[in-house]
């Protein structure tokens, strides 16, 4: 690995004792930066906030391409890559980035030089190659799309290193640059493979927007297209046509062996943000824009560092966060909801366990021993005690002292939602028992579920089912949906079908 | 610059005297090695891949190649030596995690399992070509070999002798043990192999476990990677692994001949690679690789019955 | 006393959290031709691959020959359903039928002339011998079915599993698949048959399992072959159960 300059140097600094020959290193320093202050490097010495400034403020024309192509790169990888995300191409990109580079050397061979469009041409030609060969060894032999893609993948890959590693031995080939197809230099990217890569991501933009219907019903369900007379093959490859593009102008800044992730890895956040399409082409390519220009800084920052894997690292970082804190889908707000999920489970077996123990009084009085609910819970009164401080809090449940003893009451609101709770659990332990002919001993624990999730629809349907019973499979009351709507519309809870008594003040 | 010289200067002159003959008689003692590493490389991977490839699991080989080398470079840093205990520790931790983080991302997000896959091995990969391109000259590492490998590298190690019978270089003997390694476990549970890769439930009513069986696959997988990595670097071990397989499936439908064929095809593709990069001054290993694709080219024009020929004829 | 080759006790299977089957409790008796049936979806391949441990239970248990699974995996037969295994896979049909004689012969034990013999003699049986040489990619439907029936007599097992055996098979195939099933069931065999049609189910099988997610019935053709039981099985009147199951599914994500 040749290291820049700086880099060299500050290294050296450490293992240099004497001051005279510090001075005599940070004069070569000084000389070498004023010298070199026009390339987008080794300016160790100055703060990060002037490379920052220097950076976007794009004072030099390098910066100003590397940014600029970098912004053109996102657009189009974000686009391109949304389509590859839905479809599960994921890993056809990787091949596709890997079959270009024998067209980049062959590219290069034909016009003598660096030859943007030589170069260009090259590898769409071997990117259309390696796929068409894809598809023949799919079609002509026993061979599995997963290992024709891996032989293509690393056998044009390894035709691409000879190739290379032959033009370096050539006269000018130490000079030729190929080597940063691998990994990507931006700062190298030329004012005319900017164009190029803008052209692409114009080019992608304009064809998503005109077909983007047509992109979208291709990409959800194919013979769907077919049957609606959609030339849906046709877009296939046209879509086929802008991913090869995109990969191959993406190659100088990127390079070819990471450029897939750059197609995947915004893409797929963005998946995690939206369920929307159209939404998630827009922010996939504000994601690319983002990781490429963060790519492309970093590596301005550190000296003679490839942009390729600094532009996969910034887009890593993104799918890191929209992993863990995206709204809908990321794992802290599901582990959130499911946090809630799991407070309200557990206040609702507490609302059950006092319509338990008041049923097991007959309904007499009207609170319920905290002892007994103890009993009735398998725990310490201390435990109970806390389970009701929490009822209390959501506003469902007092505790008094009578007599020196503890005891819980549930206002309207609390009673209801205890009945219904109870009503749930009964309710399904006799539709397993009645209409999915369970034995009685195997239905409780699947009660236990399932009554926390039932919905009010599905309720009411199972009780039309069941022709609105009011007897559990154990004979025990289930309080009926109708009654419990009706008392609360009538302001207070009838007593004989609820077991409801308000407790006298 | 012309374009007509830069042709002519593209392959250099051929000596059939400089490039056949003279590694088997003058230069023995450099080339024999390359061509055995290349040889243990190659058969170890095809002889194993044989089996990722029936299994549908050549594309996770390609994963763990890549997101191996943040292992090697962290296991370099931190134990300052190129010693196969850190390294391979380091390696194997890399693709354990790889393996992790595929599930976790496919498991509690709705990322699907191809998206996982290329969204870590990426990652890791790109961690590593960071590392590599910061603390280069420490761990003695370069983008180069991380690309296509240094297999000629193992004519620069010290002979180190085995029982006083022979000498060899250190990494051609490890490798080789591993190639032995392989095709002894191939031999020995060649049974359970072919049942749980070719019928799981059949595999479990007889008593297998096809997750154990799995997972010792994998982890086979993992050092036939580990130790191909310095010589064929993160690409080209795809190759290695995926091309000896099925070029052979091209022609023999029975399993042992096919893996009989994987060696030849090793064989042949160790010594071919090692004369081309010898006469075009080349990566061994990439001539390697390009030798067993056109191998497999060959075989899928012209193999019989399977062949693109004999069916066009038939 | 006669042994009981399958019980299960409760066997519950969830996939993903989705429940797919609930608490099936069945006894199956010694020497039965048995039809698993109902209608798509209904867990009739899970019931088998779950008794086998190929997909987990979430809850119950299962007896084989009054035993663990896996004790008495020697004992049992399989035959999986046709397109689950690729049939490109390098090796011929003997390769295939000798696979049936691995559970005998452990893992280092040498193939001997006896196995041989018995694998030609199954494949005698279902009229494929002929055919012992020739790579499984070369058969057909039929042929592929025959093979693996083969197999598992090779296997010689009390127990067989058998998922939907019938599929994609010309009539001939059916025609003497069934008659060799019965030829095994005469020798006091046990054999269960994941089917899904129900007009020949009612010829073919000494008992019949009805099954949506759950076990709506299990017993002799003759008393379990009824409108009643079979608009209850195929009837949508257990739709809540699994639009139940799909809300826990979401609640626990």
């Amino acid at each position: 690995m040749k290291l820049g300059f700086g880099y060299g140097v500050s290294h050296q600094l450490t293992r240099v004792k004497s001051p005279r020959y510090l001075l005599v290193l940070l004069s070569i320093l000084f000389f070498s930066a004023t010298a070199e202050a026009a390339r987008i490097s080794d300016l160790e010495e100055t703060n990060v906030w002037e490379q920052m400034f220097r950076f976007f403020s794009m004072r030099d024309d390098v910066v100003r391409t590397a940014l600029l192509g970098s912004v053109f790169l996102g657009v189009s990888c974000g686009l391109l890559g949304s389509f590859i995300v839905v479809r599960k191409l994921s890993l056809f990109g990787d091949t596709l980035s890997h079959a270009v580079l024998p067209g980049v050397a062959i590219g290069y061979l034909v016009a003598g030089q660096k030859d943007p469009f030589a170069i260009f041409f090259g590898a769409t030609l071997a990117g259309i190659l390696g796929t068409v060969m894809v598809n023949l060894i799919k079609k002509t032999t026993h061979i599995k799309e997963d290992s024709s893609l891996g032989m293509v993948l690393a056998g044009f890959y390894g035709v691409g290193i000879v190739l290379m590693n032959r033009i370096q031995k050539l006269p000018t080939g130490t000079q030729s640059g190929l080597d940063k197809f691998l990994f990507g230099q931006a700062a190298a990217l030329s004012a005319t493979e900017v164009w190029m890569i803008a052209g692409v991501a114009a080019a992608s933009i304009v064809l998503v927007l005109l077909f983007y219907r047509q992109f979208l019903v291709g990409s959800f369900d194919i013979g769907f297209a077919r049957s609606l007379g959609l030339p849906a093959g046709l877009f296939h490859y046209l879509l086929m046509m802008l991913l090869a593009f995109t990969v191959v102008v993406s190659l100088q800044a990127v390079g070819a062996v990471l450029v897939s992730a750059m197609l995947v890895i915004p893409a797929a956040s963005a998946y995690l943000l939206t369920d929307r399409m159209h939404r998630m082409l827009i922010i996939a390519s504000g994601f690319g824009i983002f990781s490429g220009v963060l790519g492309a800084f970093f590596s301005f920052l550190g000296n003679s560092l490839p942009t390729g894997p600094l532009m996969v690292l910034a887009s890593s970082a993104v799918f890191t966060l929209s992993f863990f804190f995206s709204p809908k889908h990321g794992l802290v707000s599901r582990w959130r909801k499911r946090r809630s999920g799991q407070i309200r489970i557990e206040n609702e077996n507490t609302l059950k366990a006092i319509y338990q123990v008041r049923e097991s009084y007959g309904f007499a009085g009207e609170g319920v021993k905290v002892k007994d609910l103890a009993i009735r819970m398998n725990e310490t009164s201390d435990e109970t005690l806390r389970r009701l401080q929490k009822l209390r809090a959501v506003g469902v449940c007092d505790l008094k002292e009578i007599e020196g003893k503890p005891f819980a009451f549930l206002n309207p609101e609390g009673w209801l939602r205890a009945c219904a709770v109870v009503r749930n659990h009964r309710l399904w332990e006799l539709y397993l028992t009645n209409q999915a002919e369970y034995e009685p001993d195997h239905v409780h624990d699947d009660a236990e579920i399932i009554e926390h999730v039932l919905g009010e629809e599905t309720v009411r349907r199972l009780e039309r089912l069941l022709d609105y019973p009011v007897e559990d499979p154990h004979g025990k009351l289930i309080p009926s949906l109708a009654d419990l709507q009706r008392s609360l519309t009538q302001g207070g809870l009838d007593e004989k079908t609820t077991g409801y008594r308000m407790p006298n003040r | 610059m012309d374009t007509m010289s830069t042709w002519s200067q593209l392959i250099p002159e051929f000596s059939f005297q400089q490039v056949f003959v003279e590694p088997w008689t003058e230069f023995l003692d450099p080339f024999i090695w390359i061509f055995l590493m290349g040889f243990f490389v190659t058969a170890a991977c095809g002889f194993l891949g044989t089996f990722i490839v029936w299994r549908r699991m050549a594309l996770v080989g390609d994963a763990i190649s890549h997101s191996v080398l943040p292992g090697l470079v962290i296991a370099f840093l931190v134990s300052q030596s190129r010693d196969t205990l850190p390294m391979f520790l380091g390696a194997v931790g890399a693709g354990i995690l790889t393996t992790a983080l595929i599930e976790v991302i496919h498991q509690k997000s709705r990322i699907k399992t191809d998206a996982a896959l290329g969204i870590v091995f990426t990652t890791l990969f790109a961690i590593g070509v960071v590392l590599v391109s910061l603390y280069g000259e420490n761990v003695d590492l370069d983008t180069d070999c991380v690309l296509y490998g240094e297999l000629e590298h193992v004519t620069l190690e010290p002979l180190s002798s085995v029982l006083g019978l022979f000498a060899a270089p250190g990494s051609v003997l490890r490798m080789g043990i591993v190639a032995l390694l392989v095709v002894g476990l191939v031999v020995l549970f060649y049974r359970p192999l072919v049942v749980s890769s070719f019928d799981p439930g059949l595999a479990r009513s007889i008593g297998m476990s096809p997750a154990v069986m799995h997972h010792a696959l994998m982890s086979l997988l993992a050092i036939v990677v580990v130790s191909s990595f310095e010589a064929v670097g993160a690409v080209l071990v795809i190759a290695m692994l995926i091309f000896p397989g099925t070029t052979a499936s091209l022609l023999s439908d029975r399993l042992p001949v096919i893996l009989g064929i994987t060696l030849v095809i090793a064989l042949l593709g160790a010594l071919l690679g090692m004369h081309f990069a010898l006469w075009l001054d080349i990566s061994t290993a990439g001539a390697i690789s390009t030798v067993i694709f056109g191998l497999f080219l060959l075989a899928w024009v012209f193999a019989p019955r399977r062949g693109l020929i004999w069916r066009a004829l038939r | 006393m006669q042994e009981i080759p399958l019980e299960t006790h409760d066997l519950t299977v969830a996939y993903d959290k989705r429940p797919v089957l609930y608490g099936v409790d069945v006894q199956v008796p010694e020497g039965k031709l048995v039809g698993i049936v109902g209608p798509n979806g209904a867990g009739k391949s899970t019931l088998i691959k779950a008794i086998m441990g190929i997909v987990p239970a979430t809850g119950g248990w299962v007896k084989v020959f009054g035993d663990s699974f896996a004790k008495g995996a020697k004992r049992v037969g399989y035959v999986p359903q046709r397109e689950s295994v690729d049939w490109d896979f390098p090796v011929n049909v003997m390769d295939v039928v000798l696979m049936g004689r691995y559970g005998k012969l452990g893992l280092m034990g040498r193939v001997r002339k006896s196995d041989r013999e018995i694998a030609e003699a199954c494949l005698d049986k279902v009229g494929m011998l002929p055919y012992a040489k020739r790579q499984i990619s070369n058969l057909s439907g039929g042929q592929q079915q025959r093979v693996f029936l083969a197999r598992a007599l090779a296997q010689e097992s009390d127990l067989y599993l058998m998922d939907e055996p019938f599929v994609g098979v010309d009539a001939a195939t059916e025609a003497a698949i069934i008659e060799l099933l019965r030829e095994l069931k005469d020798r006091g065999k046990t054999i269960l048959v994941v089917h899904h049609d129900l007009p020949t189910a009612q010829t073919y099988f000494d008992m019949l399992m009805l099954l949506n997610m759950r076990l709506v019935a299990f017993g002799p053709t003759k008393e379990v072959f009824t409108q009643e039981l079979l608009q209850k099985t195929y009837g949508g009147r257990l739709t809540i159960l699994s639009e139940v199951a799909n809300t826990v599914l979401k609640e626990s994500k």
